[in-house]
């Protein structure tokens, strides 16, 4: 891979790769951290790199088992605090539907939170990124069974719960 | 989109039926419609997603980090063969000069003096010659010998004679 091929694919990946590591990881130091390491990874194989079919699922690949890893290191379950990425950008026409919508926000982070970690990865990947399931089998290496199984779980389980939390107020 | 079609997608959406496309159309319809009772929890799920996606990495010193990474550099390949090449030119230099004097010392070398083997009565004649010279220098170095050995006898006698009168001169005083 040369300078040219590196910015122009791989550098564009930096906040895909950087929101999937926060995602797993819940903590915007250690996701950078993994980014970098991924670029350094991707730019010292050089040549190598050329025989990689889909550079961004090789990417997302190594954001994957880079991050296992650190959760494995310090022993610690995945978490992401409910404030991550609860920055709303939208324009929303009165302060009362801006609350509303924050509200509805910190529920569905909250509850994204609760989920398995593969519930959470697949989730993120087809409904944040829109990564096709083939994508996705080959981010996490699981089967295409697997990828459907867990999405089915995930976006039912956020549902669910959302339902309760609105209806019960749980 | 009408309220069958939605209500179609969203019950495909559910059983992870719906393709890509379709999800796009479903993320179109609640950016742009009010949520109702019934689409509430999909139109949440879906500005959650949407939120999620606009977050950007903006960090300048991871930037930059990754710029001095990807900077060209030198690597030890190249400064092998830089040197490898330098080693050479110094030994083709060395080796030109070194054939560009024998060319002169071959040029300014009688042609008798040089590759007699390829004519044997020359050799033999050379050969005859130098075998010569050895031979004038073998007699002269006898006839010196000869002399040597002359100049020994000679001093031998005398040395004899003299321990004789002294031999004698003490018996007589004896």
């Amino acid at each position: 891979m040369d300078l040219k091929a590196f910015q122009t694919t791989v550098l564009p990946l930096k906040s895909k790769l950087f929101r999937f590591a926060l995602r797993m990881l819940g903590n915007a130091d250690e996701a950078k951290d993994v980014v970098q390491e991924v670029f350094t990874r991707v730019w010292t194989k050089g040549r190598a790199m050329d025989e990689v079919r889909n550079w961004e699922a090789w990417c997302m690949r190594v954001v994957h088992n880079l991050s296992i890893d650190r959760i494995r290191l310090n022993n610690r379950q995945h978490s992401v605090p409910l404030s991550e990425g609860l920055n709303i950008t939208q324009d929303i026409p009165s302060p009362h539907e801006r609350t509303e919508l924050v509200e509805s926000m910190r529920q569905v982070a909250e509850i994204m939170a609760t989920l398995p970690l593969k519930q959470q990865q697949v989730l993120h990947l087809r409904d944040v990124e829109g990564y096709s399931y083939k994508e996705i089998c080959e981010v996490l290496e699981l089967d295409m069974n697997q990828v459907k199984v867990y999405l089915f779980r995930a976006r039912n389980a956020v549902r669910e719960k959302l339902t309760r939390m609105n209806a019960y107020g749980l | 989109m009408d309220s069958k079609e939605l209500e179609r997608l969203l019950e495909k959406y559910w059983a992870c039926e719906t393709t890509l496309e379709e999800e796009q159309m479903l993320r179109e319809y609640f950016r742009t419609t009010p949520a109702t009772e019934a689409t509430r929890d999909a139109a949440v799920m879906f500005a959650y997603f949407d939120m999620q996606r606009t977050r950007q990495l903006d960090d300048a010193s991871l930037d930059e980090r990754i710029a001095n990474m990807a900077k060209p550099k030198v690597r030890p390949l190249i400064r092998f063969v830089h040197n490898g090449l330098r080693i050479a030119a110094g030994i083709a230099v060395l080796v030109a000069a070194v054939w560009l004097v024998h060319d002169e010392i071959r040029e300014n070398t009688p042609q008798e003096m040089l590759d007699t083997y390829s004519d044997p009565e020359l050799a033999f004649e050379e050969t005859k010659r130098a075998l010569l010279i050895i031979s004038r220098g073998f007699g002269a170095a006898e006839e010196q010998a000869r002399k040597l050995d002359l100049f020994n006898e000679a001093q031998q006698k005398i040395r004899n004679e003299m321990t004789n009168q002294s031999e004698e001169e003490v018996k007589r005083e004896l």
